[in-house]
């Protein structure tokens, strides 16, 4: 898992250095790191599935023997997350 | 040892849980299609016992009640926490869908067949009696049973009726609190004129 706060000050972590394996070539620089990674493991594990599942609830809900209000309100939390960190 | 203890543990924490708020697992047509079993089953049992849930959260002993009266007390007592619960869930929530609402309320009653069953072993005490004295209330101990039966039914079927709108809307906070409080006074009193007008 990508580490996403800082374990000193808790301060969202910014990515200063790319490399590329093949020729060692570093790029810094200062990047934000992309939303879906700033989420916990379960949430990005909810968000891979929904897309397995070609965004259906119902087969979510299916899945992980949950009832359909409570998958909705699963991603509806996430969504609050995402639009969270946007701002 | 300890893992088998623990696996109890969960097992019984997880049946504990299940009990308070089974709308995690299910809600919509099959929270409804099991709610209506019991609601069948309490109507059938109330009418032998005599015993007639007459409001959203009431049951009262009577004198002698028909298949007919003991279905329309059910129908309107379900029928007003429903209406009135939707109308507080589309008021605070965004998105919810009738048959959550529909589907967990139903479900919700279902602790009530706990009292038609204990009231078809219960006697009701005379009421001249008690109005002369009222220790004789004491006299019939399956109606103190009961009496003591109803209030923790009465508290799990209120946890069910708020999990339920809590997972069919999706909110949280003091929000839901309030709109669930008003939402089940509004729930009793619309079912007690609606029980007035009609019978």
């Amino acid at each position: 898992m990508l580490p996403t706060s800082c374990p000193s000050c808790h301060a969202q972590l910014k990515v200063k250095s790319l490399m590329c394996e093949s020729c060692s070539t570093e790029v810094i620089g200062s990047y934000d790191l992309p939303v879906l990674a700033l989420l916990s493991k379960e949430d990005q594990r909810f968000i891979v599935r929904f897309v397995q599942n070609s965004g259906s609830l119902k087969e979510m809900a299916s899945e992980l023997k949950l009832s359909y209000p409570t998958v909705r309100n699963m991603l509806n939390e996430i969504i609050s997350k995402i639009e969270a960190y946007e701002k | 040892m300890k893992l088998f203890q623990k696996l109890k543990r969960m097992k019984s924490k997880e049946f504990w849980h299940l009990l308070i708020n089974p709308f995690r697992r299910i809600a919509g047509w099959q929270a409804f299609g099991v709610g209506v079993l019991f609601v069948v089953v309490m109507g059938l049992v109330g009418t032998w016992a005599d015993v007639a849930f007459d409001g959203a959260l009431d049951m009262h002993l009577t004198d002698s009640l028909t298949y007919a009266q003991s279905f329309l007390y059910l129908g309107i007592s379900l029928a007003s926490v429903v209406l009135v619960m939707w109308l507080a869930g589309v008021m605070i929530a965004k998105q919810v869908r009738f048959i959550d609402i529909l589907g967990t309320m139903t479900l919700a009653k279902a602790p009530f067949l706990l009292l038609a069953v204990i009231g078809l072993f219960t006697t009701a005490p005379d009421l001249t009696q008690i109005t002369q004295n009222p220790m004789a209330v004491f006299n019939s101990v399956s109606f103190i049973v009961l009496l003591v039966v109803s209030l923790p039914v009465m508290v799990w079927s209120i946890a069910l009726i708020y999990n339920g709108f809590k997972v069919s809307c999706g909110v949280q906070g003091s929000k839901l609190t309030l709109a669930f409080i008003l939402g089940l006074f509004t729930a009793e009193i619309v079912s007690k004129l609606a029980l007035y007008w009609l019978l």
